[in-house]
C-alpha cells in the first residue's frame, strides 16, 4: 500500500478446507445436455443429428468464424435432441442431448508426442482439441501461441483466488504427470525462459508436493504467491511476478499465462486424444450438504450435480457458476456444466443491510484495475458519459472487489457493470 | 426452492459503515474519558458537570434535529438515525468545545450544524462540509462571549502563542518563558493543560488514531501527511527565522491539530475518496494551517483549514478522475507543486512576520503582610481549647480562630495547634482549614507556616497568602494568641 494509490488486492476468506482434502467423486449422468456456446460466436455448424451414435470424444460441433473452437460429446449414447435451452448466461442457447449408455466408450482421436513434433503442429493440436481456458474464461487457449514470441515467463497458474474453490489445487494433486507434459509442450511451443508454477502461499502442502514432483526438472519452478484476491488474475499475477504492469496483453511484457487445468488438460488431450470432455468441479458453500471436488462429464445438469453432493442445505438458495466473486447466478438449476466451469457455489441467500455511501474510498483502493467504483457511479447517475470515459469504466472486469470491500453494502460492481454498458453502447452508436 | 437472481459477487467483508461508525465513537469517546479525568483531577467537580453537559446537550441537540427532520419527512426515526450517526457530529463538536462556553451556545451551533452542515445536502452522505467544523464555526463566529460566569480557565498554549508572540520567538529567554508558561513540550504531548474538551492530548489521540488507522476506521494517509507536512513546513520556517526544532513541535502539539488531522479532516464524507486526492487535501490542509496561524495570527488555523479545503475537494477529486496507476504521475507532480507553493509561501509568510519582542518588565507587586494591628486580626476571636507541656520547655496550644468561613456565612472556625518555647514560635500546625477551597486553606501550605517560626509577640509579622489576606490573619491571630498566654 502506498501513499498515492491502494492495494490494490486484499485477502479473503477462502473457505477453502470445506472441499481441498475430500475425495473426488465422479458422476454417471444418464444424460447430458451440452450446450453449443462460445461467446459472441453463436453460430455454430453442427455435426450430428438426432437418432445419431456418440461416443466420448466425438466431435459434435464447431465454431469457427472468430476462432476455432470444437465442441465434443462427453458420454457414449444417442444423440436424443437438439434443442434450445437456457444456458447460464440466462439466454436460451443451442444444446446437443444426449443419453448415456453408461459405458463410456472412447473415440479414437489422434495423439501426439510433443519432443517430435514442431511448434506449429502442437499449436494446430492445441485447437483442433478444442482446448480453452478452463479457469472460467474459456478463451481459446491456441490464440496465446500462435502468435508467442520473445516470450520471458510462461505462468501456470494455479492460484484459485476465488474462495471456495479448489478444483485446480486436486487437479494438480491427482493428474501432474499429466499436467507437466501439457507443461513441456506450452514450453516448447513459445519457449519462455522459463515456466513458472504459482501457487498461494497459503497450501504449503501442495507447494511441497509440486517441489518434490518438479525435482531434477530445469527451468520449470513453483513460485508462492500472496493469499490475496484477484491474485489469480493475470494482470495481477504478472505483475506480482515481474513487477510490470501491460496496457492490454501479457505478452507486452514477455509473459503467457495458462490455468493449470488447462495444462493437465492438454497433456492429456496428447496422450490419450481425448478432449476435454469432463473435468473437476468443486461444489461447496454454505448451501450444500456435502461440499466436494467431483469429476463431472460436460453438460451434467447443476441439478445433478448438487444431488450427488447431497443437495441443498435450504430453500432460498444463491447459485453460483464460479466462485462468489466473479461467478453469475442462474435461476433454475436446470442448467448445463460447461468446460470453463471450475466450481459451482451454492450460497444461502442473505439479507444486505445497505446504507448511504460512506464515499470511504475502499473500493477505489482496492480495485484492481486501479479503477474508482465510486466515482463512477457518481458519475453513472448524472449520465456523464465523458467522465465515465475519463474514469475507464471499460477497464472494469467485474471482478466483485468493489462490493464485497463496500461497508456501506452497496452493489457497487453491479451499478458499474451497468454504467459500463451503457458506455459501451453510448460509444458503439457514436 | 427458489434460486435467486443475484448479480456477483456475493460474498461481502465483514466490515460494515455501522461498525467503522461505533469504532470511531469509541475512539472519540477515550479521548473524552480523558478529559473528564483531567477536569475533574485538576479543577473540581463543577468542571467536570460542566464537562458533562456540554457533551449531553451536544449529542441531545444533534440527535433530536435529526428526529425532527426525519419526522417532518415522514421517514422512519429508527432506521433513519442508524443510517445517519448523527451522534458522531455531536460527540467531536463537544469535543471542540472549550470548557467554559454556555450549554446554550452548544446547543444552538449543534441544531444549526446538523441543519445547514447536514441536512440541507441532502443527509449523511452527501454534506459537503464537516458539520462538526461547521458548528463549531458558528460558535467562533457567534458566541464567543457566552460563557458559563464561574468556569474560568486561563488562555490556551495557542492563543498564548497567537495573542503574545504572533507565532515567532527567537529569543531564547523568551521561548523557555512560553515553553514554562504551557508546562514544557511534554506537558503539550500528555495535554494536561485547558482548551478545547477533546484537543488537547495529542499523545492519547495518536494512540487512538493508530488503532482506528489499523482497524481501517480512518484512511491513515490524512493524519500523516497532514501532520507531517505541518511538522516540515514549520522546521523550514523555523530553520529560516532560527528558531530551534521546539517551533514545529509547539506547531503540531497545539491547536488541536492532531484531533483535527485524525477526527475531522479523515471524515471521508468530505473528503476526496481516491488515495491521491486525499493525500494533495492533506497536505493543503496543513498550508493553510500554517498561513492561517501565521499570517492571519489565528489560534483556529485547523479548523478553517479543514472548512476551506472541504470546499475544495470536489475538485481535487475530479483532478484525480482517472485510470489510477496511468494518472499516478499527474497525481505526484500535482502534489509536489501544491508542496512547493506551499513551502514558499510559507517562507514568504514568516519573513514578515516580527519576531515577538520582550515585555518590559512590571515592578514586582508588593506582597501584602498582616501584624497584630491589621484589620482582621484586631476582629476575630480565638479561644484556646487547651493546651500540653511536652515536657522539653515548650508548649502546644489547640486554639480555634475565627477565618473566612465565618465571616462570610458563619461557617466553622480554623483549628490550630501552636507551639511555643521562650516566648518564640516553634511550630505551627493546621489541624483543620475551614476556609474557601484552594485559596483560604492554603494556610497549610508549609512556606507559609514556617514564616511563623522564631517569631515572638514584638516582631509578629508575616507575609500573607495572595488573594488569601483574611486566613492568614485568621492565622496570625491564632499565633498571636497563644504567644500571650
Ligand atoms: S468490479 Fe470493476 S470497478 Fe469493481 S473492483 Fe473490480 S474491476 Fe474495479
Ligand atoms: S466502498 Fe462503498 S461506501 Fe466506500 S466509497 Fe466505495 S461505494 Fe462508497
Amino acid at each position: 500500500m502506498s501513499l498515492f494509490k491502494g492495494p490494490m488486492r486484499t485477502h479473503l476468506n477462502g473457505h477453502k478446507d470445506l472441499t481441498e482434502h475430500g475425495e473426488v467423486v465422479s458422476l454417471n449422468p444418464s444424460k447430458v445436455s451440452i450446450p453449443l456456446f462460445a461467446g459472441a460466436d453463436t453460430n455454430p455448424e453442427i455435426l450430428v443429428n438426432v437418432g445419431d451414435e456418440v461416443k466420448v470424444g466425438t466431435k459434435i460441433a464447431q465454431f469457427s468464424s472468430r476462432f476455432v473452437i470444437p465442441v465434443f460429446s462427453s458420454v457414449s449414447g444417442k444423440v436424443e435432441a437438439i434443442e434450445d435451452q437456457l444456458h447460464q448466461s440466462l439466454k436460451k442457447v443451442k444444446h446437443v442431448v444426449i443419453a448415456s449408455d453408461g459405458k463410456f466408450t472412447k473415440e479414437s482421436n489422434p495423439t501426439i508426442d510433443y519432443e517430435k513434433a514442431s511448434k506449429e503442429e502442437l499449436v494446430d493440436f492445441m485447437m483442433n482439441a478444442g482446448i480453452i481456458g478452463c479457469g472460467g474464461a474459456g478463451f481459446p487457449s491456441y490464440v496465446k501461441y500462435k502468435f508467442a514470441k520473445d516470450v520471458e515467463k510462461l505462468i501456470i497458474n494455479a492460484v484459485e483466488c476465488e474462495p471456495y474453490i479448489t478444483s485446480d489445487y486436486k487437479t494438480v494433486e491427482l493428474h501432474f504427470d499429466e499436467m507437466l507434459l501439457g507443461i513441456k509442450a506450452m514450453q516448447k511451443m513459445c519457449e519462455p525462459k522459463e515456466v513458472l508454477i504459482a501457487i498461494k502461499k497459503s497450501h504449503p502442502e501442495l507447494i511441497q508436493f509440486v517441489n518434490e514432483k518438479l525435482n531434477g526438472e530445469k527451468d520449470i519452478r513453483c513460485v508462492s504467491v500472496p493469499d490475496v484476491y484477484p491474485m489469480g488474475w493475470e494482470r495481477t499475477l504478472v505483475y506480482e511476478l515481474t513487477k510490470k504492469r501491460y496496457d492490454k496483453l501479457p505478452a507486452e511484457v514477455g509473459c503467457v499465462v495458462n490455468n493449470a487445468t488447462t495444462a493437465y488438460m492438454f497433456g492429456k488431450a496428447m496422450t490419450t486424444g481425448e478432449p476435454i470432455v469432463s473435468r473437476m468441479l468443486t461444489v461447496s458453500g454454505d448451501g450444500v450438504k456435502e461440499p466436494k471436488n467431483v469429476e463431472v462429464p460436460v453438460g451434467t445438469s447443476f441439478h445433478e450435480v448438487v444431488e450427488a453432493c447431497g443437495g441443498y442445505t435450504g430453500e432460498d438458495m444463491v447459485v453460483c457458476f464460479g466462485g462468489p466473486m466473479m461467478g453469475g447466478t442462474v435461476t433454475t438449476d436446470a442448467v448445463s456444466v460447461e468446460r470453463q466451469n471450475n466450481a459451482l457455489t451454492v450460497l444461502k441467500k442473505q439479507a444486505i443491510d445497505e446504507v448511504a455511501c460512506l464515499r470511504c474510498g475502499s473500493c477505489s483502493d482496492h480495485c484492481p484495475s486501479g479503477l474508482q467504483p465510486v466515482r463512477i457511479n457518481q458519475a453513472a447517475k448524472l449520465k456523464d458519459n465523458e467522465r465515465l470515459g475519463k474514469l475507464r469504466v471499460d477497464k472494469c472486469i467485474e471482478c466483485g472487489m468493489c462490493t464485497y470491500v463496500c461497508p456501506s453494502k452497496i452493489a457497487v460492481t453491479e451499478n458499474v457493470r451497468r454504467a459500463k454498458r451503457a458506455y459501451m453502447m453510448a460509444n458503439a452508436k457514436k | 426452492m427458489k434460486f435467486n437472481y443475484s448479480p456477483a459477487p456475493n460474498y461481502r467483508s465483514a466490515l460494515s459503515t455501522k461498525r467503522i461508525m461505533l469504532e470511531l465513537l469509541l475512539g472519540l469517546l477515550v479521548v473524552y474519558a480523558f478529559s473528564l479525568y483531567y477536569y475533574a483531577t485538576h479543577f473540581g467537580t463543577p468542571y467536570l458537570m460542566q464537562a458533562l453537559i456540554i457533551m449531553a446537550v451536544s449529542v441531545g441537540s444533534c440527535v433530536l434535529t435529526e428526529v425532527v427532520w426525519a419526522l417532518a419527512n415522514k421517514k422512519n426515526v429508527i432506521s433513519y438515525l442508524t443510517g445517519s450517526f448523527p451522534w458522531i457530529t455531536g460527540v467531536i463538536l463537544a469535543l471542540m468545545m472549550p470548557i467554559s462556553i454556555h450549554w446554550y451556545a452548544v446547543a444552538i451551533s449543534a441544531v444549526l450544524c446538523i441543519l445547514f452542515g447536514k441536512l440541507v445536502f441532502g443527509g449523511f452522505g452527501q454534506n459537503i462540509f464537516n458539520p462538526a467544523a461547521v458548528g463549531r464555526a458558528v460558535i467562533f463566529a457567534a458566541f464567543t462571549g457566552l460563557t458559563t460566569a464561574d468556569i474560568v480557565t486561563s488562555a490556551t498554549p495557542t492563543t498564548v502563542m497567537a495573542s503574545t508572540y504572533s507565532w515567532c520567538v527567537t529569543d531564547a529567554s523568551m521561548v523557555s518563558a512560553l515553553l514554562d508558561s504551557v508546562g514544557g513540550l511534554q506537558n503539550l504531548l500528555f495535554g494536561f493543560y485547558p482548551g478545547a474538551l477533546g484537543e488537547t492530548s495529542a499523545l492519547l489521540i495518536l494512540i487512538v488514531g493508530v488503532v482506528l488507522a489499523i482497524r481501517k476506521v480512518i484512511d491513515w494517509r490524512v493524519p500523516v501527511v497532514y501532520i507531517g507536512s505541518v511538522f516540515v513546513l514549520t522546521s523550514v520556517m523555523a530553520l529560516y527565522k532560527g528558531m530551534g526544532m521546539w517551533y514545529p513541535v509547539y506547531h503540531i502539539l497545539t491547536g488541536g491539530l492532531f484531533f483535527g488531522a485524525v477526527f475531522m479532516a479523515t471524515d471521508p464524507v468530505t473528503t476526496p475518496t481516491s488515495a491521491a486526492g486525499r493525500v494533495i487535501y492533506a497536505l493543503g490542509c496543513a498550508i493553510l494551517t500554517v498561513l492561517i496561524r501565521v499570517k492571519a495570527n489565528l489560534p483556529e488555523g485547523v479548523l478553517y483549514s479543514i472548512l476551506i479545503m472541504n470546499a475544495c475537494s470536489p475538485m481535487i477529486e475530479r483532478v484525480c478522475d482517472c485510470e489510477q496507476i496511468k494518472g499516478l504521475k499527474t497525481s505526484l507532480i500535482t502534489f509536489a507543486c501544491v508542496a512547493v507553493l506551499g513551502l514558499g509561501s510559507g517562507v514568504l509568510a514568516i519573513h514578515a512576520v516580527e519576531p515577538a519582542k520582550k515585555p518590559e518588565p512590571k515592578p514586582e507587586p508588593k506582597p501584602v503582610t498582616v501584624n497584630k494591628d491589621s484589620k482582621f486580626v484586631q476582629d476575630f476571636k480565638a479561644t484556646v481549647n487547651g493546651s500540653t507541656d511536652n515536657g522539653d520547655g515548650s508548649i502546644t496550644y489547640a486554639i480555634s480562630c475565627e477565618g473566612y468561613a465565618v465571616m462570610d456565612h458563619d461557617g466553622e472556625p480554623n483549628e490550630l495547634e501552636i507551639t511555643v518555647k521562650d516566648s518564640a514560635v516553634v511550630s505551627v500546625k493546621v489541624v483543620k482549614a475551614m476556609d474557601t477551597e484552594y485559596i483560604g486553606d492554603r494556610i497549610t501550605d508549609a512556606d507559609f507556616r514556617e514564616q511563623f517560626v522564631g517569631l515572638t509577640l514584638e516582631d509578629l509579622e508575616v507575609e500573607a497568602l495572595s488573594g488569601a489576606t483574611i486566613s492568614s490573619s485568621s492565622v496570625l491571630k491564632a499565633v498571636m494568641t497563644a504567644l500571650e498566654q
